[in-house]
């Protein structure tokens, strides 16, 4: 595995005062929201007997495990142990974390637990963009991007032509003329992988019709790569009546 | 140890990674741990902290690496 920036999750999707289980390299995580809106990647274990923290609950600023209800601030510091109210919880019994942004629409992960000097995120933040789906697919994040680079841009507002495609890391754009869509892939293991799809463009504009079309641009894609017939150069795209 | 709980471990063990295993787990719960015997079938430890954190390390311990076998635990005394 490459130590980077990958994404785990559609920002959208991440509601205030929830948390979410994915995985990265066959690494679980979990990926939470606080109530003050800031998002968190960590270790998807409490360190108290491996509980996955993504089964948990989230109140106010920190994070309670469903086992026995340790609970976590934002630092992912133990604060609270529900069995003992008044232990003085030592400062070493924390979670372990990834760095994380939230950029594009989309929140990254650093994939270096713990790392207190993680590179910079190689490409700048958009605003605003429309996010449309994550999708899963049962292959390699190989196969993927071999896919996306014949991919062709759905039409949203242009009449259709040439795509031109561009790869960061785990970010592809897919832009023909004024149209764009930022194709983020996370590589949950070696024979999983998962797509944040965004729209770069105001909700405004790309809110409904837009988005159906990225979705479905998106299904004929997986069907692409997981073993459909049809040659990946001809996807098609519906728009529901 | 003034104040120390002195748990002793009875069973088979190997020493260095049972020595290893009880001070990770003492610095991990902020304990002073101190290992006053240690053979291949007994290791004794002083530990002294917050009550409910020597409680945990007891029975962290009482699990032990895996190449060591913890038959018994107990308390023997409890300094003043």
């Amino acid at each position: 595995m490459e130590t980077g920036w990958y994404p785990v999750a559609l920002a959208e999707g991440l509601e205030r005062g929830t948390s979410t289980g994915t995985r990265l390299f066959g690494s679980e995580l979990v990926v939470w929201r606080d109530s003050a809106g800031a998002s968190h990647v960590w270790e998807d274990r409490c360190p108290h007997r491996g509980m996955r923290l993504s089964f948990g609950f989230v109140r106010d600023n920190h994070i309670a495990c469903l086992y026995h209800g340790w609970q976590y601030d934002t630092s992912a510091q133990c604060r609270y142990i529900p069995a003992h109210p008044d232990l003085a919880v030592p400062s070493t019994i924390r979670a372990s974390t990834y760095p994380s942004v939230e950029r594009l629409g989309i929140v990254w992960a650093y994939s270096e637990l713990d790392s207190d000097a993680p590179a910079e995120i190689t490409f700048a933040e958009r605003s605003p963009v429309t996010p449309v789906r994550s999708l899963y697919v049962d292959a390699s994040a190989a196969k993927v991007f071999d896919a996306l680079v014949l991919a062709e841009c759905p039409p949203l507002n242009n009449a259709g032509g040439a795509t031109q495609r561009s790869r960061t890391d785990m970010l592809v754009s897919l832009r023909s003329g004024d149209d764009e869509i930022l194709v983020a892939v996370q590589p949950l293991s070696d024979v999983e992988t998962a797509l944040h799809i965004v729209i770069a463009g105001s909700p405004d504009v790309h809110r409904g019709d837009s988005q159906k079309r990225v979705s479905a641009w998106g299904e004929a894609l997986r069907r692409e790569i997981e073993g459909a017939a049809r040659h990946v150069g001809e996807l098609r795209y519906e728009v529901a009546p | 140890m003034q104040g120390a709980t002195v748990i002793v471990f009875t069973g088979q063990f190997r020493v260095e990674s049972f020595v290893e295993f009880v001070n990770h787990r003492a610095r991990r719960l902020q304990l002073d741990a101190v290992v006053e015997t240690a053979t291949a079938d007994r290791i004794e430890v002083a530990v002294s902290g917050q009550p409910a954190l020597v409680d945990a390390f007891e029975m962290a311990c009482s699990l032990g690496p895996f190449d060591c076998l913890v038959r018994d635990v107990r308390r023997i005394n409890v300094s003043a």
